[in-house]
């Protein structure tokens, strides 16, 4: 059984725990043995907690013999992106420059993981900051892609998407500034939301960039990720960017296909503002072709061009993260890896009007985005314009900061949903984008999960880990 | 840029502890972030307002 356990999913281990036929140690101690066993391949993890890990799950184990059942979420373990704080867990970022920086609060995205039953495997793996890497002159290793560890995995989330892509766990929280949940979604054929900007409480992680930062749930498959998004959303009067609207079902409308929808279709994006790889472009047209044949109506969708927006966030981005890091930068330059300085060095000679120009723009890009969509249901776009490189391709991993659509929409806040559509001749996964209006987080779900059951991309795991 | 240049204006950012090595990035890093700024707009409606809000604080 324990070697079964490696790529259950939330829903379907939930009804196992629920009904007694798998126990909450059980789980955590194949998904223990399996970390023990196969991390060292992909170093999807900072820091395991197996003490901690074991101690939930036996609790879980009492309450649910109990008859106690929280929910969904009770007795599955997960992990969280190494720049949100576990209290009495360092909170590294990655980065020699917090080591032994040991949080003393719970983030309220984790808080809320733990009083919905589940249970913290620990830390995972990201880009410096969330912002440089991969990198091989930081304490922890970078993070390695399980469907060939010589290609990158994707980041910033990279040990979430490496984690879940091995059957680590499967769940995992990342976070997205201009894509960090979504490019390792892509890049290790997982699904990522980036919810509505608001939607998930910010307080509690290492900031980026304040105005761009999203937290989003990782997982392997779109009716896991609303069960997930449906224990971290919701107000938090603590986060000022927090949204006070109503969270509704997100699994509602799972099963109500895609017949009806209005569906958007960005093909600048992909065919005009920047070419996509051929399988990238290949991918998503099979996904427009999909949702037509399942009756959605398909219409062209024009945007401003990706390179406004890429460059409106680059420089909202840079600014903002400069401005968290220059007293770091100033005293001990030498402590970060060299991506990460490189990264963040920028935003030192950006002039306050510079950003005051691009926050401004901002909401002329915002507004011209929400008039676009206004007489559609969803959009469907690239993720990545490329599928995985290699993690020692220096020029192509340069690349990946301009070859995506994802910072578009964290310009605009809107909710965008990253899953698997199917493989590159390379054997790397290739994806698709879903972006919809703000706050239509279950809409997105309900179209990618009629995609999902036509196509089954997300069932398809790394050659040699399945099981 | 010259190396002594790049110090320099390090140096007026308040840098002073960046290596060689470092301030060759800074120059690399500049050169692509001034590929952004140059895409800003300069001739935004001038009460076009920006996407940043504050709100006073009221009595608790």
């Amino acid at each position: 059984m324990m070697s079964e356990l490696g790529f259950l999913g939330i829903a379907e281990a939930s009804d196992l725990l629920r009904a007694k036929k798998l126990s909450p140690v059980e789980l955590t101690k194949a998904l223990l043995e399996r970390i023990d066993r196969l991390d060292k391949n992909y170093n999807a993890f900072i820091a395991v907690t197996p003490e901690a890990a074991l101690a939930a799950a036996r609790q879980a184990e009492a309450e649910i013999a109990a008859g106690r059942w929280r929910g969904p979420f009770h007795g599955i373990p997960y992990a969280l992106k190494d720049i949100i704080d576990v209290a009495g867990l360092p909170t590294t970022a990655h980065s020699k420059l917090l080591q032994g920086n040991v949080a003393t609060e719970d983030a309220p995205v984790g808080a809320r993981l733990k009083a919905a039953g589940g249970v913290l495997l620990g830390k995972l793996s990201t880009h410096e900051f969330a912002i440089g890497g991969p990198s091989f002159d930081l304490p922890w290793p970078p993070a390695r892609n399980p469907w060939n560890r010589d290609y990158f995995a994707g980041g910033s989330s990279s040990g979430s998407g490496a984690g879940l892509a091995a059957g680590l766990f499967p769940a995992a929280l990342g976070t997205d500034t201009g894509g960090s949940v979504r490019n390792p979604a892509s890049q290790c054929g997982i699904t990522g939301m980036k919810a509505t900007y608001g939607r998930v409480s910010r307080r509690g992680l290492l900031p980026l960039a304040f105005s761009l930062d999203h937290v989003g749930p990782m997982t392997r498959d779109v009716r896991d990720n609303a069960l997930m998004l449906q224990v971290i959303a919701g107000h938090d009067p603590g986060d000022p960017a927090s949204a006070d609207e109503p969270v509704p079902d997100y699994t509602a409308s799972l099963g109500d296909g895609a017949k009806g929808l209005r569906v958007g279709v960005i093909r600048q994006f992909y065919a005009k503002d920047i070419a996509a790889h051929p399988e990238m472009a290949a991918a998503v047209e099979a996904a427009v072709r999909c949702f037509a044949e399942a009756g959605a109506e398909i219409r062209e969708l024009n945007l401003p061009p990706l390179q406004d927006f890429s460059a409106c966030g680059q420089v909202i981005m840079l600014a903002e993260a400069y401005a968290v890091h220059e007293r770091w930068l100033k005293e001990r330059p030498e402590d970060y890896g060299a991506r990460g300085r490189e990264r963040l060095l920028a935003g030192a000679a950006l002039r306050a009007a510079d950003y005051i120009q691009a926050v401004r723009w901002r909401l002329q890009l915002r507004d011209a985005a929400a008039a676009a969509f206004r007489d559609i249901d969803l959009a469907l776009t690239v993720s990545s314009h490329d599928p995985a490189c290699r993690i020692d391709d220096d020029a192509a991993l340069a690349a990946t900061y301009s070859r995506q659509a994802r910072m578009a929409f964290n310009i605009t806040g809107q909710p965008a949903l990253v899953i698997p559509a199917g493989f590159a001749a390379s054997g790397m996964p290739l994806s698709v984008q879903l972006v919809g209006r703000p706050f239509t987080e279950a809409v997105l779900y309900r179209a990618a999960a009629a995609y999902e059951a036509a196509t089954g991309w997300s069932k398809r795991h790394p050659a040699g880990l399945a099981g | 840029m010259t190396t002594a240049s790049l110090r320099e204006m390090a140096h007026a950012l308040g840098l002073d502890r960046l290596t060689d090595a470092h301030l060759a990035q800074f120059e690399h890093t500049l050169e692509i972030v001034a590929q952004h700024v140059r895409r800003l707009p300069r001739d935004l409606p001038p009460a076009q307002e920006m996407a940043l809000i504050f709100r006073a604080k009221g009595p608790a």
